[in-house]
Order: structure tokens, then sequence, then C-alpha cells
């Protein structure tokens, strides 16, 4: 495969796990850009990373120089969807895209918290907060995706960074998390509305996806079953 | 107080506490743009946020369009951040710094886990993950500082976004959280090396923010004290 002259390729070091990995391989599929991933052996490689955790990214060298290495998936998601037109220019309307991506993290971050709880006190009140936060995020974004048209975009006409990582979240809550809860998609999909379906299903159909999305599930035919 | 035409205003709704307030505080202040606080009762006005949580920040409009609301801690700092010229236009050097930034909350969120906890086994291991991450923390950027020609700012020569969100999470960690753990400053001070210690006293030295700093506090003094 021939890459364009200076068009930097990317490794991606993760899990091999949708979790906090997929949106950066969504990202790159749709960037079209030369990417590889890499699963290093863990707890092994853990001081091997900048600080100790997974996801990392590195952008190779085109020039010789050091390759540029950056971690935080958040972080990590927003350079390449900046990098590669995926985020506005304009800084409002980007604010509005990564304020979705925040607000995800907030709920998954909150999902890490029931798995890592120990008594059963804690593990209730954890998995409640999660589902007060999921449905949170569901109202708010199915009435945003039904003034945006109801085209399953979540703003403008065409595949965007909130798209993107909207869609993985409901790939986890589905599919991803379900090693941690194994019911967790008997208790999530009842959840999701018309407008939420319809977004999977608008993310899932993009052509620039397509060769990729669905490596890790069917999500629309998941939801329907 | 005059404004200058078609310089918005911003108003800030948070809690009177440092916690997620505190940096978008800072910045406001450098950048010497007229802002004020609102602190909604809560959980009275909870329902009246966008997404039923705080911060939210508010950018007044100057011609007559509706105000831009954006919620989340990090979106809005980073928003900041980008208007005022505290994050580099550079994406590359952006994300080494919203790096640093993603990794306070974590730090921060680690310690909120503590807090919510209500077993005691729980308390204990998710107080034990905030030192494991706070220490960690710490390490990498006290060689940041060092590798940065150890003049107390994280990168370049002078105080930036990366510098701002460090210097916040010391102020919780020393004076924040003493609130939700008394003793905390007495097993956190011991951990600060000569440059944490030194960035500190370079942030709260800034001339741009000095009507503001110390309202939360003298940082430098509770160190030495």
């Amino acid at each position: 495969m021939a890459s364009s002259t200076n068009t930097p390729s990317y490794i991606l070091r993760y899990i091999d796990l949708i979790v906090l990995g997929e949106s950066t391989r969504l990202l790159l599929t749709a960037a079209n850009v030369e990417w590889t991933e890499e699963h290093p052996e863990w707890p092994k490689e853990k001081p091997n990373q900048p600080f100790c955790r997974l996801p990392v990214l590195v952008e190779k060298s085109t020039d010789g120089g050091p390759d540029f290495v950056i971690c935080e998936s958040g972080n990590i998601e927003r350079y390449l969807a900046r990098t590669y037109g995926l985020l506005p220019a304009d800084l409002k309307e980007a604010a509005l895209q990564e304020q979705v991506r925040d607000q995800i993290t907030d709920v998954i971050n909150t999902f890490v918290s029931f798995i890592e709880a120990i008594s059963e006190e804690d593990k209730k009140a954890r998995l409640e907060a999660f589902g007060e936060l999921l449905d949170k995020f569901i109202a708010v974004y199915s009435v945003h995706i039904r003034n945006n048209g109801n085209t399953g975009h979540l703003f403008g006409n065409s595949l965007s960074f909130a798209d993107i990582v909207t869609y993985v979240l409901f790939k986890n809550v589905v599919f991803g998390l379900v090693k941690f809860k194994a019911d967790i998609a008997d208790y999530t999909k009842p959840k999701f509305t018309p407008e939420i379906i319809k977004l999977i299903s608008t993310v899932e159909t993009d052509p620039k996806l397509t060769k990729f999305v669905l490596k890790s599930g069917n999500l629309s035919a998941a939801v329907r079953a | 107080m005059a404004s200058t035409n078609n310089r918005p205003s911003y108003i800030l709704r948070y809690f009177d506490m440092i916690g997620n307030g505190e940096s978008t505080r800072l910045m406001l202040t450098a950048a010497n743009v007229e802002w004020t606080e609102e602190r909604p009762e809560w959980p009275q006005e909870k329902a009246n946020q966008p997404f039923g949580r705080l911060p939210v920040l508010i950018e007044k409009s100057t011609d007559g369009s509706p105000d831009f609301v954006i919620c989340e801690s990090g979106n809005i700092e980073r928003y900041l951040g980008r208007t005022l010229g505290f994050i580099p236009a550079d994406l590359r050097k952006a994300a080494l710094q919203e790096q640093v930034r993603d990794q306070t909350f974590d730090v921060i969120t680690s310690f909120a886990g503590f807090v919510r906890s209500t077993s005691e086994e729980d308390k204990k291991a998710r107080l034990d993950a905030f030192w494991e991450i706070l220490d960690k923390y710490i390490a990498v950027y006290s060689k940041h500082i060092q590798d940065n020609g150890n003049t107390g700012y994280l990168f370049g020569n002078s105080l930036s976004f990366a510098d701002i969100t460090t210097y916040v999470l010391f102020k919780n960690v020393l004076i924040g959280f003493a609130k939700f753990k008394e003793d905390i400053a007495d097993y956190a001070k011991p951990k600060l090396t000569p440059e944490i210690i030194k960035l500190i006293s370079t942030v709260e030295a800034e001339p741009s923010i000095s009507k503001i700093v110390f309202k939360s506090g003298d940082l430098s003094a509770a160190v030495k004290a």
C-alpha cells in the first residue's frame, strides 16, 4: 500500500477490546490513514508507557525526527479528529462535539467504578449511578438527533467525531462491557430510543467506516434482536 | 467597568469550591475578560442545567444571537484555553498539554471515587488507587519540569494551560479535598517534589492572576507549613 509522502502512519497501543480504543480505531479508519495496532503484554509493558496506561498513540515520524507519542483516550481521539477534519475548526462547534465525548467519559467512568466496587452496597450504588447517567445521555441526545433533522447524525449531515464516539458508547454498553457484566445488554438495550437506533445504523452504514466497523460486532443487528 | 465592543463576557456556574471550577476562574482572570460567577441552589437548579451538572459556562452573546452554553469542565477549560490563548494552536503541542489536564482529571476522579465509597473496604481500595495515580503524576511531571529548564513551567517560558491545571490539582489535593478527608495534607505534602513546589510558586507569582489566585488559599504557604 503506497502511502502519501509525509502522511504519517499510526500505531495504536491498546488491549484487544472495544472500551477506550474503538473510537480511535474508527477515527483512523475514517481518516483513511495507515495504521496498525499493538497489544502490549500487560502488565509487563506497563512501565514502558508514558503514563503507565493504555491507550497510547504513536504517530510515526516521516522526517527522521522522534515519533510523536500521546496518551489519554479522549486526548488521542481529539487530536486525530482535529488533524483529519472530523472535528470542526470552529471552536464553538468543536466544543459542542467534545462535550458529547466528555459526557461519555462520565458514563464509562461510572461503569468502571461499578466494576471496581467491592461491597454489595457500593456495587449497587455505582450501577444505579451508571444507569442514571446513561438514561440522561440518551434523553439529551435523542432530542438532539431529532432536532438535527432526525437523520441519525448529531451535528450536520455527515459523519462527525460526536457520531463516532456516541456509536462507540452504545457498542460498549451492548458488546464491549459484556466481559465485565454478562447481562449488561439486557439492562441497556431497552433504554435505546428510535433516535439512538438510527444513529447506530447511520454510523454502521457510513462508507468511510465499512471496511472496519463491523469487526467488533454488528450493533444494528444486536439492537434489533 | 467599560467593556470593549464585541468582546464577550462569561458566566461560570459552579459551586463555591476549587474542584472542577478553579482552572476556569484562573484562565478567565488571566485573560482579563469580563466574567462573573453564579452559584445555583443545588439540587434545586439541577434540572435547569443542560446535562444536570456543574460547571456550566455561558458566553454572553454580543450580537443578539443566543448565548453560547457549554458544560463538562475539561471541555470548558479547553474551549477557553484555545479561545484565550493558553493552549497552543499547533495540534501536537496542544495535545501534550491537554494530556496533562486529562491526567489531572483522572487523579481528581480517583479521589471522588474514594469520597463516594461507603464500605470500609471500598474506601481503602479507592484511597490506595488515588495515592498511586497521584504518585505517578508527580513522578512524570517533576521530570518534565526538570527537563524544561526547571523554571516551574511545564512547557516553554510562560503560564500555560498545563501549568494552571497542574496547580489546581495540587490546590485540590492539599486544600480543597480537606473537607472530605481532614488529614489529606499530612499524607500529600511529603510527596511533593522540589519541581512541583516550584511550579506552585511560579503560578502563584503570576501577575495576571494575582487578583484572584489567593482567594481559595495560599498554596505555597500551605506547602511550606
